[in-house]
């Protein structure tokens, strides 16, 4: 269709903030109606663009749209979407919209600047997930990065500050070093565009090869600082647990995902070479994959303050899609054996599953902090204890989100990491080995921490005996994210044959 | 005959120096005003006056544009000049409108404080197209004598004569070096035009090598000062933090482009890079200056209380980076240079503005007036945290596309290690710009009540707020335009 749908979701989201600012800041309940339709709007287009790229073949870039944009560089204007991104852009619209309703009762304080924030936090998160030209991809980065900065910084706890500034800092640390990469790329191979960049192979003759690798861990450690794996994880706590809720949740949902997608998308096809050299020969990247796997697991269970323990549950999560995409790279040179091809793809699409799944799981866990926190005032962990029966249904909801993240088959969890293994066992055998304790370790945090320390137990009555449970809107908010997982669990055709188009083109380009 | 041609010659000229002429009419007018009538200064005369002088030099300049020729065959009009002469115009411009409301609560010399700036600035235009070292010399000269005359604009405060005289002791040294360093060159080259002196000094036996090169230091060493690089960058913090706060944004813009206009022509044109031993050992100097101006500044922005300081010292490291453009001498890099100086530009006139509007009582800047601003004057927050964000490059903003152009002109040529330094230092940068988003958006107000914004100092505030977002995400005209200008000064015999 000829209708530009693409840029019209990518700039719906900047249309809305830039409405909110008009409207007067007193009134309140305009901004969050503005401000939720437009998110809902950005929700039925990217649901609207999710079953056109199924419908015409989620394999290539579908509704592309390329304009020049600074011509003297070759640079682009360009979109488009296939069967991996489509699926993460109606993350996005889904958790926002989610956080923008939550918000709607949860936040008091200069509401307009906050719609403001998140719309341009959605459009920043969009773009990232559509570009196809590596520098539009650092700009929307950027441009996602300023708001949830903004956002942390002046509505979060009480040390938002510090864990606002360490957050930029850190992060914008791995966004330079990506761009340098980039430049190196653009000047070896002429073009800033991801596809044409990969076809070409930037670095690719033997004498290259250390510049090659250079390149190459430019943006391994860019794309590592953004999904805060080990060693690059120490910012990951502290503006998780100082974030206001729903900032939360878009960061553990989608803001990680964004090196996630960065080293499917743009790592792996253009530095296929090195990325292979650095698991197999030198195996330095699945070793980081499961001491971030173990490592992490061991530290979430060992928190005793539960928005931590939520925040450091994503640190082995995305641990398992690091060692989802480098068992892929490990298998690269058996490719053209269809068994092989088959583990590789499984490795991959366990990666992206875990993307997606976490962002639900996740998104739906902070929800949950947030929701206990706003009734009991405190994360501490050994304050509570006996809540299944004050308040069932956050019980309820809690049990379903820990058990979907711990990796529970029936539940949304369990096919990312399912698949992932399964790549990582046919290729790198020993991460598989030891990066399944990670599940068990995960497994015992989350029992152990979230679920028997919060809810099983005896109820001090005297602190929670008036605790009320879910309210209508926390209960909208979570039922779509809870039907989500289970539906995921049970049914993951949908999702999974989405990403499995796109990944197998893409495997079946790497030389 | 000769009479004709000569007449017509004359003619020639005066048209091709119409925009300087316009600007000398201007500043003299406004000189004059003052001393005719004090009256006619409340009805902001001088301001109009001057006004008028920059658009009608400004409309001469573009109509002037695409003429290539020389004058006196001391100043050249090519794009590059043009490009200047138009960014000095419209940086001069920005800051007659944000000084407007702050000089007029000064009651005197009004007149001379814009006279100065309109002189100043035909020093910057001068800078622009002088082809000769004598021409560049006396328009250095000029810059400085009305910066520092602007820097002591006022007489009661100690700080401004304190900062007026430390910056004329240090210009005045600094300059005596310059000058030392041309007379040698003319020594050694017979010449003070530029292409002369690059013709000479290819032809130079190697025993006046050693003599060459003192004499390029010396005059490098004059030009950073004028920009206020590492290490001759010591006046800037106190003549930054001392001036008025319209003088302290004059101060960070138009000498960085009379300086960097002059250190493009001089290096690239009277020892360009195909003399290869000399063109590496100037690039080294530069390297070297680039990598401390733009560390030791960052990290001395980031102990300061003083928000002005602060921003001078910011100032300074942004400066660095223009540096690397020339250190390339290719037309990318120059390209890359020019265009980070108007983003650089804009964004600082930005920033200033915001300066100018919360700090209306002398204390120099303090943190206290930033409190709160979100609510005080929401549009001056954004505005503020725009221009911080484009000096730091962040997208989408101007000064990211010129940080763009500057690191892929850095690593074309190898220089991989600068270009690591300097995105290194943006991330630094960012941590001293937090301190003062952090006061805007996070610290409570001290007052609730709306900070009022005089109409001038709005419109330059818009204008550069604005331009700074939309020349970060339309670039494609300005970089046409700075890619002739590149062309002009690379391409020339």
């Amino acid at each position: 269709m000829n209708f530009r749908i693409l840029s019209f979701t990518l700039f719906a989201p900047l249309a809305g903030a830039l409405l909110t600012m008009v409207i007067p800041r007193e009134d309140v309940r305009t901004i969050r109606r503005v401000g939720t339709a437009f998110a809902f709007l950005t929700l039925v287009l990217t649901t609207v663009v999710w079953i056109g790229v199924i419908q015409i073949g989620p394999g290539e870039i579908q509704y592309a749209e390329r304009h020049p944009w600074i011509p003297a560089f070759n640079v682009q204007y360009s979109i488009g979407v296939d069967g991996l991104s489509a699926p993460m852009l109606f993350l996005t619209a889904l958790l926002t919209t989610l956080s923008l309703f939550y918000s709607a009762h949860a936040i008091e304080a200069r509401v307009k600047e906050y719609y403001f924030l998140f719309l341009l936090l959605e459009t920043g998160l969009f773009g990232s997930f559509l570009a196809l030209d590596l520098v539009l991809f650092y700009v929307f980065c950027e441009v996602g990065l300023v708001p949830m900065f903004l956002i942390t910084g002046v509505w979060g706890g009480e040390r938002r500050e510090h864990a606002a500034i360490k957050f930029f800092l850190y992060t914008l640390i791995g966004s330079v070093l990506m761009l340098l990469a980039i430049i190196g790329v653009y000047l070896q191979t002429g073009t800033f565009d991801v596809m044409e960049a990969a076809e070409i192979g930037p670095f690719s003759s033997p004498e290259q090869w250390q510049v090659a690798c250079i390149v190459f861990w430019a943006l391994l450690i860019a794309f590592a600082i953004k999904i805060a794996s080990f060693p690059f994880h120490t910012w990951l706590p502290d503006v998780h647990t100082e974030a206001p809720t729903a900032g939360s949740v878009m960061l553990a949902g989608i803001v990680l995902k964004l090196g996630a997608y960065g080293l499917i998308r743009v790592a792996l096809p253009l530095f296929p070479q090195p990325f292979h050299h650095f698991t197999v020969q030198v195996p330095v990247i699945p070793v980081v994959a499961v001491v971030s796997i173990v490592y992490g697991a061991l530290v979430c269970m060992a928190q005793w303050d539960l928005k931590r323990l939520a925040a450091y549950s994503s640190v082995p999560d995305m641990g398992y899609v690091l060692l989802g995409v480098c068992a892929t790279a490990a298998g690269l040179p058996q490719l053209s054996t269809s068994e092989a091809l088959n583990a590789a793809a499984a490795g991959l699409n366990g990666a992206a599953m875990q993307m997606f799944a976490h962002g639900i799981v996740t998104g739906g866990l902070f929800f949950l902090v947030g929701i206990l926190h706003q009734r009991t005032r405190t994360y501490d962990l050994k304050t509570f204890g006996g809540l299944a029966a004050q308040t069932p249904y956050i019980y309820g909801f809690t049990i379903m989100a820990g058990f979907a993240a711990l990796g529970l088959p029936g539940l949304a969890g369990f096919w990312g990491k399912f698949l992932t293994f399964r790549g990582t066992a046919r290729f790198i055998p020993t991460a598989a080995f030891v990066g399944v304790l990670g599940l068990v370790f995960t497994a015992g945090g989350i029992l152990w921490k979230l679920i028997q320390q919060v809810f099983l137990g005896r109820l001090d009555k005297r602190k929670w005996g008036r605790l009320k449970d879910m309210t209508w809107w926390e209960k909208a908010t979570m039922w779509p994210l809870v039907l989500a997982t289970v539906l995921l669990g049970l049914y993951p055709t949908p999702v999974l044959s989405s990403f499995n188009a796109a990944l197998t083109t893409l495997l079946q380009e790497l030389p | 005959m000769t009479f004709e041609i000569s007449m017509r010659a004359l003619g020639q000229t005066l048209w091709l120096l119409s925009p300087e002429l316009a600007l000398l009419l201007a500043g003299l007018f406004a000189l004059g005003l003052q001393a005719v009538g004090p009256r006619l200064e409340e009805k902001r005369w001088p301001q109009c006056t001057v006004l008028t002088g920059l658009i009608v030099a400004l409309i001469l300049t573009i109509t002037l544009w695409g003429h290539q020729a020389q004058t006196f065959s001391l100043l050249v009009h090519d794009p590059f000049a043009q490009v200047i002469k138009t960014v000095a115009l419209i940086t001069t411009g920005i800051l007659v409108l944000t000084s407007d409301s702050y000089i007029e609560s000064h009651d005197k010399h009004k007149g001379g404080f814009y006279a100065l700036l309109i002189f100043s600035t035909l020093a910057i235009c001068l800078l622009g197209g002088a082809t000769n070292l004598i021409l560049s010399f006396l328009a250095l000269e000029l810059l400085s004598i009305t910066s520092t005359l602007l820097i002591g604009y006022l007489r009661q405060d100690g700080r401004s004569t304190e900062a007026a005289l430390k910056t004329f002791l240090y210009g005045t040294t600094l300059s005596a070096m310059t000058l030392y360093g041309i007379s040698w060159i003319y020594g050694l080259t017979g010449s003070t035009d530029l292409h002369r002196i690059a013709i000479a000094t290819q032809t130079t036996g190697d025993f006046l090598y050693p003599t060459l090169l003192l004499a390029l230091i010396f005059i490098v060493a004059g030009l950073t000062f004028k920009i206020g690089a590492v290490p001759f960058h010591h006046w800037a913090p106190d003549a930054y933090e001392g001036a008025p706060t319209p003088v302290t944004a004059f101060l960070s813009t138009g000498p960085v482009i009379g300086g960097t206009a002059t250190m493009i022509r001089v290096l690239l044109t009277a020892f360009p890079p195909e003399m290869e031993r000399l063109a590496m050992d100037w690039q080294t100097l530069l390297m070297a200056v680039t990598t401390l101006t733009m560390t030791v500044s960052n990290l001395a922005a980031l102990k300061q209380p003083n928000i002005k300081r602060l921003l001078a010292y910011s100032s300074i490291a942004q400066t660095g980076y223009l540096l690397i453009g020339v250190i390339t001498a290719s037309p990318g890099g120059v390209t890359g240079t020019l265009f980070y100086l108007m983003a650089y530009v804009l964004s600082n006139l930005g920033a200033f503005a915001v300066a100018v509007s919360v700090s209306r009582d002398e204390d120099g800047g303090s943190l206290e007036n930033y409190a709160g601003l979100h609510k005080r004057a929401p549009a001056l927050a954004m505005a503020m945290t725009m221009c911080l964000f484009s000096l730091a490059g962040i997208p989408p903003t101007a000064g990211f596309v010129g940080k763009l152009y500057l690191f892929s002109a850095a690593i074309r040529k190898g220089l991989l290690w600068l270009a690591i330094v300097g995105v290194l230092n943006s991330v630094l940068s960012i941590a001293c710009y937090w301190k003062i988003i952090r006061a805007m958006y996070i610290l409570p107000a001290q007052s609730g009540e709306r900070l009022s914004i005089p109409l001038t100092l709005a419109a330059a505030l818009s204008v550069t707020a604005i331009s700074v977002l939309v020349v970060g995400i339309l670039p494609g005209p300005l970089s046409t335009l700075v890619e002739t200008a590149a062309q002009a000064i690379l391409g020339q015999p």
